[in-house]
């Protein structure tokens, strides 16, 4: 008897499960893509259904080369890419929404102010191993990487044509502030984070300091400038030109209203 | 001589057995310490409650665990009752020789070695383009079923198998119908076999990542029917630990969980497995 009722039970919670409930009038968007974007824009997506009572929009991930094909086949709304477009993906319209670039930073205390990208790619290689080589003191390089998997890898990678396999690592780290506490805790480590997690630390007085690349001095303005070279757009991208509440959304995410939700995921911000 | 020789072999072999479980265990031990420490001593009960916020690195996981439970239950809801016909089409009503059977059999063991990921591809191409349901709890769950049914014919197959033919032979000689049959001996004596399916079974599905980025989606907002998109408790950690800088102690906190569920989830099976079918034989 108790038995019967218990699986009775359960079939009551099932068959009451609401199955398809559709409100009406709800407006939805769906967004898909890039991973690094992906948690920036879900945070951009609650803001704007706070602001618009009665829109959802759903963000789902799964890689920039996803959301440039769901944009445009049409899956999705918009959608995400964490890089430039390249000249066959022109059909797509892109905006962008934040930068991300990312910086080399040395302890304080390191008295190496310069290094070239020879010098660098040289140092991730383990062909120089000792400070005293490229100016500093005599002492072993501690060489910073990050994890694989990491969009800041990535990106580092890209820039200085290397492979996973050629850098010599002596510390593999995992985010961004494990990076900073490693670099600021060692005088004599090397690595590399996303600039606008080492500035914020630098304002709090971590002995970190940015090496400037080719030249140009490793800020969040340059990145906004265009000038500094280790860097990339985050965009969103659409088919056609928007319309509706797509429209609605893309001038949200890229006004400067976004400009605290941006800066939270340590993204620079694409509009001042 | 050769007596002392033997017992050396002997006492060997007895070192070794327990040396092993006992390194199994350690490993064990470390694994769960390096886990679930550094979420246990941060963990507090609003975690469960509240909604995640600033991506996950701040708020809690409520919606994320509902999700989970969702697409489990979806999963389970339709695995069950086709692994257990399939597993007992296998076992009564062909021969183990049987040209289908043998294949059926072969393509299982296949399926079961499939990675993930293709799942999720066909998951997406299936459920959520082909049949429209979109990115959904229903489409994660229906994924899930497909990827975790192999692994369930295949234990609950076994299962039924061990029952002694002598067993049959009585219960025919009874008279017993082949409904009677199964529904008051084989699949009461099945369920040590049927438990050990839905253990790894529940175990798969519960901590399955890229299966469920393609279809159950990304969304962590608390779901209100199972056509919403919901994001499962494994793809929040792989999430926070990959994608969002900063995100390490919450993303501890959820590992923290998910054991605590998993742990919950096996003991119910279970304890629901031991009500529903295990006492049948007893009672009759």
């Amino acid at each position: 008897m108790k038995e019967k009722l218990t699986i009775q039970l359960i079939m009551a919670l099932i068959l009451f499960l609401p199955f398809n409930r559709v409100i009406a009038s709800e407006q939805k968007l769906i967004i898909t893509g890039s991973s690094t974007v992906a948690p920036l824009m879900l945070e951009i997506a609650k803001a704007f259904e706070k602001k618009n009572p009665g829109v959802r929009i759903d963000v789902q991930s799964g890689g920039s080369s996803r959301g440039l094909s769901d944009a445009r086949s049409g899956l999705a709304d918009i959608g995400m890419a964490s890089r430039g477009l390249k000249p066959e993906e022109s059909d797509l319209k892109n905006y962008v929404v934040a930068l991300d670039g990312i910086c080399i930073i040395l302890n304080k205390n390191n008295p190496v102010v310069k290094l070239t990208d020879q010098q660098i790619i040289q140092i991730f290689k383990g062909e120089i191993k000792n400070w005293k080589q490229v100016g500093g003191l005599d002492a072993a390089i501690t060489v910073v990487n990050k994890a694989e998997g990491r969009s800041t890898l990535e990106l580092f990678e890209q820039y200085f044509k290397l492979k996973n396999s050629e850098i010599k690592a002596s510390v593999v780290i995992g985010d961004n502030e494990q990076g900073i506490k490693t670099v600021s805790g060692n005088t004599n480590a090397i690595g590399y984070v996303s600039i606008g997690a080492a500035e914020y630390n630098v304002e709090l007085g971590t002995p970190i300091k940015l090496l400037s690349m080719s030249g140009v001095l490793a800020t969040t303005e340059n990145i906004k400038l265009g000038l500094y070279p280790l860097s990339r757009p985050l965009n969103l991208v659409t088919k056609a030109s928007p319309e509706g509440l797509q429209k609605k959304f893309i001038e949200f995410a890229t006004s400067s209203e976004v400009n605290t939700l941006v800066q939270q995921q340590y993204f620079v911000p694409a509009k001042k | 001589m050769i007596k002392s020789a033997q017992s050396k072999v002997e006492y060997l072999v007895t070192y070794i057995v327990w040396g092993l479980s006992i390194l199994l265990l350690l490993s064990m031990i470390f694994l769960i310490y390096k886990m679930v420490g550094p979420g246990f001593s941060t963990i507090r009960w609003d975690y469960f409650l509240s909604e995640p916020l600033n991506s996950g690195r701040s708020g809690g996981i409520s919606s994320i665990l509902i999700s989970t439970l969702l697409i489990v239950g979806v999963c389970l809801f339709v695995a069950i009752p086709i692994g257990l016909g399939t597993a007992i089409w296998l076992t009564e009503f062909t021969t183990s020789q049987s040209f289908l059977g043998q294949n059926i059999r072969r393509s299982l063991d296949i399926l079961a070695g499939v990675p993930s990921i293709v799942f999720g591809l066909f998951g997406n191409a299936l459920f959520c383009r082909y049949l429209g349901l979109g990115f959904s709890i229903i489409s994660g769950g229906l994924t899930l079923a497909c990827m975790v049914l192999p692994i369930l014919i295949r234990s609950i197959e076994v299962g039924i198998r061990s029952i002694p033919s002598e067993h049959r032979f009585s219960a025919s000689a009874l008279g017993l119908s082949t409904f009677s049959q199964l529904y008051h001996l084989i699949l009461p004596l099945a369920v040590p076999g049927i438990v050990v399916g839905l253990v790894l079974g529940i175990g798969r599905a519960v901590a399955e990542t890229a299966a469920l980025v393609f279809t159950s989606g990304y969304v962590d907002r608390m779901p209100s029917s199972i056509s919403d998109s919901g994001r499962s408790l494994s793809v929040h950690i792989y999430d926070l630990s990959m994608n969002v800088p900063g995100g390490e102690s919450n993303a501890y906190k959820s590992v923290f969980v998910i054991l605590i569920l998993l742990f919950f989830l096996n003991t119910l099976t279970m304890f629901l497995a031991d009500r529903l079918l295990a006492r049948k034989v007893m009672n009759e």
